[in-house]
């Protein structure tokens, strides 16, 4: 007959050591890492998908974002599970959004399938109510669009379109268009980009080249200004046309317009 | 160069961050001397089995020293519930070892050992 024999000892004269197993595993730590992966994961992927910025994203652009978003916050902290499985999911959306861009930009058919396609919503100054029902939004929704173009008289509309992005673009009737110089046969001078050549008091040598001109060339321009010296500056812009805007730190505005409501601080 | 670097550094960065994420099961297993765990833990089966006490408790306090070392490096790949489960696994055991439970004994050991394989798959 075989028996376990027990043999009752004094746990404290026990050979198995007892020891304090708190601060094994430092989870801040693993967090930390888990951290660095996901944020530079998430901005790479970022950037590889694009620089589409919040106001052109369509709806299932915002929706992807929060998702992976999403994501990336369970791989950092979501300590229970792998980070590799997180990763992998991020990944994954990441591919599939980039996918997605290219078989619309490669693939005009498939652009209108997965982006959809913009809608007129007001054609002739006419609203189009079928339209309107497809898209699944009430007059007052686009009466609210308008506003937020500026335009409060929907009489003044000739062409309304909803862009896949949930922007609306307005074409006002011609009666209503602003007067441009062309309708004045006024000539113009050309402007184009400005382009910086001093920020933060420090030259930007580089733009300076760009333009043909020199150090020499920016000093005369500032003395001209009253100005002996760079670090006196806070920008410096020149545009095609030969004009230079510039802003000093010392602004000797003695009185500043004040547009809160309230005194402060917030 | 600075167009190798722009695209270099991302790929350097994003092999790195895999490297880490799927290292648990090279770093699980034995990089040293009396580090390999599951051998550990199929010696105390054994003394369970032949209820040798004395050498299940000299295995036990191997097998944590074994451990101790293994979860530092694979905390950041493998889930924290498995570290948990096996640490558990391993104080339950201490306590059927003390009672000279070999019923219960060799339930925490092969429990512990399920855990392990479970480590980062």
């Amino acid at each position: 007959m075989s028996s376990i024999v027990i043999k009752k000892e004094n746990p404290a004269n026990t050979n198995v050591s007892i020891q304090n197993e708190v601060g094994k595993v430092n989870e801040s730590l693993v967090v930390f890492v888990r951290a660095i992966i996901s944020f530079f994961s998430l901005l790479i992927f970022a950037r590889i998908l694009g620089k589409e910025q919040i106001s052109q994203l369509t709806f299932f652009d915002y929706v992807q974002g929060i998702t992976i978003g999403s994501i990336a916050a369970e791989l950092t902290t979501d300590l229970s599970s792998r980070a590799w499985p997180h990763w992998v999911g991020l990944a994954v959306w990441a591919a599939l959004g980039l996918l997605m861009e290219v078989i619309s930009m490669k693939w005009r058919y498939g652009a209108k399938v997965l982006e959809g396609e913009p809608t007129i919503v007001i054609m002739n100054g006419k609203i189009m109510e079928d339209a309107l029902c497809k898209m699944q939004m009430r007059a007052s929704d686009i009466i609210a669009l308008l506003r937020c173009k500026g335009v409060f008289d929907i009489n003044q509309v000739d062409f309304a379109i909803l862009e896949t992005n949930g922007q609306l673009s307005v074409l006002k009737k011609p009666i209503f268009q602003p007067v441009t110089p062309k309708d004045m046969n006024l000539t113009v001078s050309y402007d184009g980009i400005s382009t910086e050549l001093i920020y933060d008091g420090k030259v930007i040598e580089e733009n300076l080249r760009q333009l043909n001109k020199d150090r020499a060339w920016l000093m005369k321009q500032l003395e001209i200004q009253g100005i002996h010296d760079v670090s006196e500056v806070f920008l410096v812009t020149l545009n095609p046309g030969g004009s230079l805007y510039v802003d000093k730190y010392a602004d000797h505005i003695n009185k500043v317009t004040d547009i809160g409501d309230y005194k402060g601080p917030y | 160069m600075r167009k190798f670097l722009v695209i270099a550094i991302p790929v350097v960065a994003i092999v790195a961050f895999i490297l880490i994420m799927i290292s648990d099961n090279w770093l699980k297993n034995s990089l040293g001397d009396g580090e390999n765990i599951p051998d550990i833990i199929s010696g105390v089966i054994e003394d369970i089995n032949d209820e040798k006490w004395d050498e299940t408790e000299n295995g036990i306090r191997k097998l944590e020293s074994s451990w101790d070392r293994v979860v530092n490096r694979v905390q950041f790949s493998v889930e924290r519930d498995e570290i948990n489960s096996f640490d558990s696994n391993l104080a339950r055991l201490k306590g059927t070892v003390l009672a000279r439970d070999k019923a219960g004994s060799l339930a925490e050991i092969y429990e512990a050992l399920e855990h392990w394989k479970g480590m980062g798959r």
